[in-house]
């Protein structure tokens, strides 16, 4: 009986002690990175269904813009054949693809958006200016999700390396592979904002 | 320095992050103003009437839907992108309640003559981008482009209020947002269960933090009278047994600040659009 309640103790200070010093720290993190991730993903899959309405809706004002059109359809298919799964987080040329199949679409899109000023038509279409504010508030959001990944991978990279997480990381935690980042900047991804209310 | 010392003051660390290492945490340092009220006035371009009389607004809107709305004008923008900082002091601040994120924060940075309608997760439904981006072009921006800032803040609240009060699924009650008292029972609650562990845990864990600290003095690591890191909350000193410790607490100024008001704890994503004159 009094060996029992000395085991039940010393379970109880055990488990205490490794709560304490950080055994749930790794696991925790990753969940929260992997959590930042897929919000991510969520944004640049929003801006994905938001594209195809914007090129109908320009095409029928500037019919003249056809390569910009299609390198943006080109793009847009391109971002969408990028295989993305849980394992891209982890693996550096995946990841890397991932990043500039966006990015390249990023591009284009800008571009498309600056055509506006060319068109006042266009400019002063109600569908336009909708898909406008939306496509723009989907840029801002990719540009906060990114930012949160960001953040969260970079605790959770940090965990792994850093004492105690790293005890952790060499024993109990060996699958877990650091994660990859985003290396260009919300600044260089986002479109260019185009002024259309300046007189 | 001696092997000695080196190895002493490497397992004195072992024992502060076994014990300290989950509390702490570091504040970040980020320019934000102080959340008086409703609407905080920073560049000072509206006048007292205005102001009483959007705070009123607001405050009617968050009794009847518990939807917080902040308005807040800035010196600057610390050198972000007026999305940027908007996202964060959102954050920051906490505005909406917790648990359905509705917040609304208007920003207007005279001075960078830019604005913005920042949404939090729970209204991005009601308050679309679209909607808002209307909002900005169509009421706000034709008063500010005539540098009438009062008009402009007061009428584009009035739409954003407008599109709020439209929708009858944010005529909720409001619901409790957890205080300091239940961050606290949060903590005892499983202390109390383990009940047989108590005791013993603690005066065990108490004799080693004591332990700890005093070879930290003796290593002179630590001063005596010590000016320590603020740890979030360290359960010795819930308990009330922290002699030693540095008074500290992880509950967000916000909980305590505001001069009445103070945010929900809700977030953004992002949502909302920006425009500028």
């Amino acid at each position: 009986m009094r060996a029992r309640i000395v085991a039940a103790l010393a379970a109880a200070f055990l488990g205490l002690q490794l709560a304490g010093c950080g055994i749930n720290t790794i696991p925790t993190e990753e969940e929260r990175a992997r959590a930042a991730w897929s919000e991510v993903l969520n944004q640049y899959q929003r801006r994905s269904d938001l594209i195809p309405n914007l090129v109908e809706t320009v095409k029928g004002y500037a019919q003249q813009e056809r390569d910009v059109l299609i390198q943006v359809t080109e793009a847009r298919a391109k971002a969408t054949q990028v295989k993305v799964d849980a394992s891209t987080i982890t693996d550096p040329e995946a990841f890397k693809k991932f990043q500039d199949a966006q990015a390249q679409l990023s591009g284009v899109l800008g571009r498309l958006l600056a055509i506006q000023e060319r068109y006042p038509e266009l400019k002063s279409n109600a569908n336009f200016l909708a898909l406008q504010s939306q496509l723009e508030g989907t840029e801002n959001r990719i540009a906060v999700a990114r930012r949160d990944y960001i953040e969260a991978v970079r605790l959770y990279n940090t965990e792994l390396k850093t004492f105690p997480g790293i005890l952790w990381a060499m024993t109990l935690y060996r699958n877990n592979k650091p994660m990859e980042t985003f290396t260009i900047t919300e600044e260089q991804m986002r479109t260019p904002k185009v002024n259309f209310n300046k007189s | 320095m001696p092997k000695a010392i080196s190895l002493k003051a490497w397992i004195f660390l072992l024992g502060v992050f076994l014990f300290l290492a989950p509390g702490l945490s570091f504040a970040q340092n980020y320019d934000f103003p102080a959340l008086t009220g409703r609407v905080v006035d920073e560049a000072n371009i509206l006048d007292a009437a205005t102001k009483i009389d959007l705070e009123t607004k607001l405050e009617d809107l968050e009794k009847r839907t518990s939807t917080q709305f902040v308005v807040v004008t800035l010196k600057s923008l610390r050198g972000r992108t007026i999305e940027e900082y908007s996202n964060r002091l959102f954050r920051h601040w906490g505005i909406g309640q917790k648990e359905t994120n509705n917040g609304v924060l208007l920003v207007v940075a005279p001075n960078e003559r830019k604005v913005r309608i920042e949404v939090g997760y729970g209204l991005e439904g009601t308050l679309t981008d679209a909607i808002t981006s209307v909002i900005i072009q169509g009421t706000i921006l034709p008063r500010f482009r005539a540098n009438d800032y009062p008009g402009g803040i007061q009428k584009g609240a009035d739409a954003v209020l407008q599109v709020l009060s439209g929708n009858p699924d944010q005529f909720k009650p409001k619901t409790a947002r957890p205080g300091v008292f239940v961050s606290i029972l949060g903590v005892l609650i499983p202390f109390v269960f383990s009940v047989p562990g108590l005791v013993l845990t603690l005066i065990l864990l108490h004799f080693m933090f004591v332990l700890f600290v005093n070879i930290g003095v003796w290593l002179g690591l630590i001063p005596p009278q010590s000016k320590r890191k603020r740890s979030s909350w360290s359960w010795v000193d819930s308990m009330g047994g922290g002699s030693y410790s540095s008074s500290g607490s992880s509950w967000s100024s916000s909980d305590f600040g505001g001069g009445g008001f103070s945010g929900g704890g809700g977030s953004s994503g992002g949502g909302g659009s920006s425009g500028s004159w």
